[in-house]
């Protein structure tokens, strides 16, 4: 088998490497939309395709949120799931609060 | 202390994007459409994965999910004055319950009770 030329090399390495940054650029935007949207885009790129990025500091990068160590915890106030109360998180005030967010899936 | 689970918008739903683990466990549900979907999906979950501390469930328009950037879980820790004491990265990588069990340990009220 003949040996590929240098020129050839360097252009299959410049394509790759467009190919990754285009890649790159697509995720990186699809992880800064609502969650929904970033779904619609994962749902159409293949498992092995997440181990040729540092899917884990990206995704740590677009979801840092604005709410920081040391900042008031922003109010909310959300029924429980049996309807017996609603939940205001200032009117918790003098006892720590633990918050578990997430769903089934 | 007070814990809450924050039931948020689905992770994983059947419509947008399914992952193996959850077709392999069938839990399997679409995207809610309405607050009374929502809950159904939130009473599911309580249910099934045996969470005992009170559930409370977010608004159809995700506006404590959006204050927390909670999707799709992360952890938090407020202190009795109503600050942020820990934070989580976001999951699924950032999920850790023992750093958030370490936070807890270092809380005053916890070290005081000792």
């Amino acid at each position: 088998m003949r040996k590929p030329s240098r020129k050839t090399v360097v252009v299959v390495a410049v394509v790759l490497l467009v190919l990754w940054g285009s890649f790159l650029v697509l995720i990186n935007w699809a992880m800064r939309q609502p969650p929904e949207m970033f779904g619609r885009v994962m749902m159409h790129v293949p498992m092995p395709a997440f181990f040729v990025l540092p899917f884990e500091t990206l995704w740590n990068q677009a979801r840092v949120g604005t709410v920081q160590v040391g900042d008031a915890a922003p109010d909310f106030r959300l029924p429980t799931l049996d309807h017996k109360e609603q939940v205001e998180l200032s009117a918790l005030r003098g006892k720590p609060v633990v918050l578990v967010f997430g769903s089934y899936t | 202390m007070a814990f809450y689970a924050v039931y948020i918008l689905e992770a994983h739903p059947t419509d947008i994007w399914t992952m193996q683990s959850n077709v392999k466990d069938n839990v399997l549900f679409a995207s809610p459409k309405n607050d009374q979907e929502r809950e159904n999906v939130a009473n599911a979950c309580v249910r099934k994965l045996g969470i005992k501390f009170p559930a409370i469930v977010d608004g159809f328009d995700n506006t404590t999910e959006k204050a927390y950037t909670g999707w799709p879980d992360r952890l938090y820790l407020i202190s009795s004055d109503g600050k942020v004491l820990y934070k989580s990265k976001p999951g699924p990588f950032g999920f850790k319950p023992d750093q958030l069990e370490g936070a807890i340990k270092k809380l005053p009220e916890v070290r005081a009770a000792k």
